[in-house]
């Protein structure tokens, strides 16, 4: 399907549409780090079954990874989940910020919504609305979709393939995120007004990183609400 | 066996409370006045924070790497080049530095 045909449709299908063609480069690095959560389930003893249902219903790359680590480490499953759970804590900003997009949807849509909203869809739809290009809740979506099919295929095959995996960073694709962010700050930048926040925000997380280093969720949550905090105090609407 | 599967269904429960949650709360912010410029400015700062996070993390390669990548963003404004862009610097400094 081409850009044209994508624009002549109507607003939901085609941005769901623009959604899903969007993220495939973001995808990409995705699935090797779904290949790579894959070998560590196998080594968690998890089945295929375990694996896919995991990854549908947490849908939380990083605090999967975590966890079972901490699971094959040797930890129970409750030190287990609260680890993966503390990773994921910055997902409350991250739907706190959906909510222009979530506003007057039926249940079935916000339920939906939060749970496919992650980093890489999330940022995605921020930066190409940024651009100027209409993407709202059915890009989130799109982006998500797209997200969850890709991640429970590459981790049960990871699982199953376990010996065959190559490791991310031989590949250099533990650079892919990075550079993918690095991408949608750019698109983001919207004039001088952001300077200041943004400032803040680096500020924190390398003071933080130098004088106490915390755990990278803390660090990540203090950075982004005091950048927003000095948006909120200095700027003007 | 039954360790795994209290596992994975606490931490789904627990990330979609986390997840659900987060819009209640945005939900309750006022639309104007400082919280709704916090919260407009929210992603582009938690953005920044974990990029400068992860750069942190690396060691002079992988920030020659991100200065690559955001050379290739600042021109071409195009997600899968400044992808490419940045994987395949940190490659080439990893092989040859």
């Amino acid at each position: 399907m081409t850009v044209q045909d994508i624009s002549s449709l109507p607003p939901a299908r085609g941005q769901l549409l623009a959604g899903l063609r969007d993220i495939l480069p973001l995808a990409i690095g995705v699935a090797v780090y779904g290949l790579a959560f894959g070998l560590l389930a196998a080594q968690a003893q998890m089945s295929g079954l375990q694996t896919g249902v995991m990854g549908t219903i947490v849908f939380a790359g990083s605090s999967q990874i975590i966890a079972v680590e901490r699971l094959v480490a040797g930890a129970g499953a409750g030190t287990a989940l609260l680890a993966g759970l503390a990773l994921n804590l910055r997902l409350l900003l991250i739907t706190a910020s959906l909510r222009d997009e979530l506003a007057g949807r039926p249940w079935w849509q916000i339920l939906l919504g939060v749970h496919l909203a992650t980093d890489e869809n999330w940022a995605l739809m921020h930066a190409m609305r940024a651009r100027g290009r209409p993407a709202g809740y059915w890009y989130l979506v799109g982006g998500g979709l797209a997200l969850v099919a890709i991640w429970v295929l590459a981790t049960v095959a990871g699982a199953g393939f376990a010996a065959a995996v190559p490791e991310p960073r031989a590949l250099g694709m533990d650079f892919a995120f990075t550079a993918a962010f690095i991408a949608i700050l750019r698109s983001l930048w919207s004039g001088n007004a952001m300077l200041l926040p943004w400032a803040g925000s680096v500020a924190i997380v390398l003071l933080a990183g130098l004088l106490a280093p915390l755990d990278p969720t803390w660090t990540l949550i203090l950075g982004g609400v005091s950048g927003a905090a000095v948006a909120g105090a200095f700027g003007h609407d | 066996m039954t360790e795994t599967w209290t596992l994975i269904t606490g931490l789904a429960m627990a990330t979609f409370a986390v997840r659900l949650s987060g819009y209640l709360l945005g939900r309750r912010l006022p639309d104007h006045g400082p919280w709704a410029r916090g919260l407009q400015a929210l992603p582009g700062c938690l953005i920044l924070s974990l990029v400068t996070y992860l750069l942190m993390q690396g060691g002079p390669q992988e920030w020659a790497a991100g200065t690559a990548a955001l050379i290739v963003a600042l021109i071409t404004r195009s997600l899968p080049l400044t992808m490419g862009a940045g994987i395949a610097a940190i490659c080439l400094l990893r092989a040859f530095f």
